[in-house]
């Protein structure tokens, strides 16, 4: 590795060395162009006396001055070769000599970049790339401190959560973490500055993703619409049961606020898994089915629960799959879920899947 | 005019992927619980005065039945808010919602002369509507439990989607006496320990006795002549014949086909067991496996392409499947210890074993290619295990240790729970489920 490295320097060095020489060799040609200036003068001089005066004469007098000037012309390009060429050997002779001197410093350079590389392999099992992570995403902190925060907790939440909600996932870590730190708060001191910064800024994320207030407003200029349709104004009309057409509910045409949290849909995920009777030896624990139903603003479930999709077994076993899955639903949900009123609108229509695979080994 | 129609315009540009966006909430969920489904049966309606005692004994049946599962759990009546729920009456669900029932069974019995009819509702409380329809059954007043057992598998089946078993019944070996000098016969029973009759005398050994596919015939090695020699019983007349084996052979391990036309069986002979399958009708008989190692215990699959059995070829007891006319065999039991006795589940997908390992017996099961290997029991010895006929329940022979050792019968959920004794007077081994009655 090192004397690959030696010969490159080297090659680079004499490269540059005869570059140099090289370059103050052809700074020495000009002085030759110069006199090439004079031969052109020459051929000028030559062409207008051979046109004017006599030829006896002028066939002594052009040869004999031509055929010199040409001759000093290809004389001065030759010191150029033979410079070079001298200068060659003289170049090569020269870094063959200053190499032997800058091998041994070379030798002590390939150490120093193993020293760099080891540091560089124990930056990354240390923390470098967290570090890097911080560096690059100075928002993504999140991610940081879910990585610094013993994987405990997030697993249950997080295994869950991530299948659905991968962008909503720091909430419910931002949640637990930014209690457990502050109730641990003495264990990480070195970091708790960190700590506190990343417990607010992920906050100010979410208030910053609540602040689609905006949307709020949106509803508003629904009304408007439905007066623009008051107005005998046909496309304005269509343009309405457009957007009227876009949700598939009475309610305002777009959710207002921010999604369900990761705490809440947890929540909400419990709250129907509790009542989620799974009969582990039955054929009906290889099914997945996945069912729909929509909620009302009390919670509670309205309408039908719906199967829509299902994987793996026979038909009876689905259709106790689903009745399960429904059950379970219509159980937990009798007395209403508990869900944000204020975010009706995300959870007024829910697709349920239910995946027993898990549950069969136990 | 223009600019409402601009702002009609930008609110659906940006209403199209706002709401591509939320849709409806999608979760998934992959933790439920595991525990028994409540359900509430009042005692059935006495649709006349002689009909008073078989009505509350067809109930405590039904709901013993149910529970006895471990899939069920009988509300008690005593929380009930309305104690009468007349049959055919309208359900109030609130009342039935409200002790937590999710499951309601309704009926009502009546006797004329000899006739016993009962008939019965199920109602799923939270979606407030009847599982199924109504359904009647008429039979004698004595058979009141076959009747009981016959109003269960419908509730069973209604609620889990899945068959029942409890109006079946159970060959087994009844045993009695000291370990050294114990006497063993025959016996069938129903399959809660009920109606035990005696199939054969106690004068010679009887082991391993299998249901026929129907029911109606079972198959056991006998000790009669000294050799064992495989005999094939009528339930009915209890008249028996002997399947003819040449001189100096043993023949064990019987197993009907699915046709129960014909036996899967072991041959020993001359210090080689293997497998044979013969036709009962003709006697002609066809050897399966070749091999110089031991094999026996076979089982055929509930589709008959496929035989799972026991082979020592490697050196220990381990289990093998080959098709159903022999041919090569592959292995698929590869846990530590021993594996013997494999019994292919009738629903086809699991294979039930008995295991030696480190000094105690288990009763497992595993898939039919090997995985997924789940350990039910575990004690001094578990053997023999037999499936119910829907394949959800596995019954064995546990034996207690020492010199006063007994046997008895034992039923397990598949799943590992319910490991509950089947009660009966006296040991019991070797049990055989036979399949739902007609």
């Amino acid at each position: 590795m090192q004397s690959p490295g030696v010969y490159i320097s080297a090659i680079g060095h004499t490269g540059l060395i005869g570059w140099l020489i090289l370059g103050w060799g052809l700074s020495s040609d000009p002085l030759p162009f110069d006199v090439a200036d004079v031969s052109v003068v020459s051929t000028e001089e030559y062409a207008a006396l051979v046109a004017a005066t006599t030829p006896q004469p002028g066939v002594a007098d052009p040869p004999a001055p031509a055929t010199p000037e040409i001759e000093d012309a290809p004389s001065t390009p030759e010191p150029e070769s033979a410079a070079p060429e001298v200068s060659q050997p003289e170049q090569a002779e020269a870094p063959d000599d200053e190499t032997p001197p800058p091998e041994p410093p070379t030798p002590p350079e390939p150490p120093a970049d193993v020293i760099e590389t080891t540091p560089t392999l124990a930056q990354p099992e240390a923390q470098a790339t967290p570090d890097l992570a911080v560096s690059d995403q100075p928002q993504a902190r999140p991610a940081d401190r879910v990585a610094p925060v013993p994987v405990a907790p997030p697993p249950p939440e997080a295994d869950i959560s991530d299948l659905t909600a991968l962008a909503q996932t720091a909430d419910p870590l931002a949640d637990v973490v930014s209690q457990e730190p502050e109730q641990d708060a003495t264990a990480p001191q070195e970091a708790a500055t960190q700590i506190v910064t990343e417990a607010d800024e992920p906050s100010g994320a979410v208030t910053s993703s609540i602040r689609p207030s905006a949307r709020p407003s949106r509803p508003a200029p629904q009304p408007q619409v439905a007066e623009d349709t008051s107005d005998d104004d046909a496309l304005a009309a269509a343009l309405a049961d457009a957007l009227a057409g876009a949700d598939s509910g009475p309610a305002p045409a777009l959710p207002a606020g921010p999604p369900l949290s990761g705490s809440e849909q947890d929540g909400f995920r419990v709250a129907v898994s509790r009542c989620w009777n799974v009969d582990t030896g039955s054929e009906a624990a290889n099914v997945q089915v996945t069912v729909a139903f929509d909620l009302s603003r009390d919670g509670k479930v309205s309408g039908q629960v719906r199967q829509i999709a299902s994987s793996g077994g026979s038909g009876n076993a689905v259709e106790t799959a689903f009745q399960a899955a429904r059950r379970a639903i219509l159980r937990c949900g009798a007395k209403g879920f508990d869900l944000p009123a204020e975010k009706y609108d995300h959870w007024k229509a829910v697709e349920l899947t239910f995946d027993p695979s898990s549950m069969r080994l136990r | 005019m223009l600019t409402r129609l601009l702002i009609l315009l930008c609110a659906v540009i940006f209403a199209g992927p706002i709401n591509a966006q939320t849709g409806p909430l999608r979760l998934t969920i992959t933790d439920g619980v595991i525990e028994p489904l409540p359900f509430a049966a009042p005692v059935f309606q006495a649709e006349n005065s002689a009909a008073q005692t078989a009505a509350a004994d067809l109930t405590r049946l039904v709901a013993q039945d149910l529970s006895n599962t471990g899939l069920f759990r009988e509300i008690p009546p005593s929380a009930f808010i309305s104690q009468h729920a007349s049959f055919g009456q309208t359900v109030a669900y609130a009342d039935w919602r409200a002790v937590n029932a999710q499951a309601l069974i309704t009926g009502a019995a009546s006797v004329s002369g000899d006739q016993l009819s009962v008939k019965f509702r199920v109602y799923d409380v939270f979606s407030g509507a009847e599982l199924g329809q109504g359904l009647q059954f008429t039979g004698t007043v004595s058979g009141w439990r076959r009747m009981a057992h016959k109003v269960s598998d419908a509730v069973y089946s209604r609620i889990t989607g899945e068959t029942g078993y409890f109006d079946s019944r159970v060959v087994f070996v009844w045993e009695s006496g000291p370990k050294d000098k114990r006497l063993k016969r025959l016996a069938i029973m129903d399959y809660d320990g009920a109606n035990v009759q005696f199939l054969t005398d106690s004068a010679a050994l009887v082991l391993a006795p299998r249901f026929s596919p129907t029911g109606d015939r079972v198959l056991y090695t006998s000790f009669e002549s000294g050799f064992p020699r495989i005999n094939v019983l009528d339930v009915a007349s209890v008249g028996r014949r002997q399947l003819q084996t040449a001189p100096g052979e043993m023949a064990f391990s019987p197993r009907f086909s699915q046709d129960g036309q014909q036996v899967i069986y072991s041959l020993s002979n001359g210090g080689n067991t293997d497998i044979y399958r013969g036709d009962l009708n003709s006697g002609a008989s066809t050897r399966l496996t070749q091999a110089p190692s031991i094999e026996t215990a076979p089982s055929l699959s509930p589709n008959g392409s496929q035989i799972v059995f026991e082979s020592d070829r490697s050196g220990t007891q381990q289990l093998y499947i080959m098709g159903a006319n022999g041919g090569e065999a592959r292995r698929i039991s590869f846990g530590d210890g021993r594996y013997g006795s494999p019994v292919w589940s009738p629903r086809g997908d699991l294979i039930a074993f008995t295991k030696q390992n480190k000094g105690r017996f288990h009763i497992g099961v595993m898939r039919t290619d090997g995985s997924e290997e789940r350990l039910l029991t575990a004690s001094f010895l578990d053997e023999g295990p037999t499936w119910s006929p829907n394949g959800r329940v596995i019954m064995f022979t546990r034996e207690t240790q020492g010199a006063t050792g007994t046997s008895s019968l034992y039923s397990v959920d598949i799943s590992g729970r319910n490991l509950r004794p089947v009660p009966l007077q006296g040991g019991a081994s070797d049990p055989s489920w036979g399949p739902l009655q007609p």
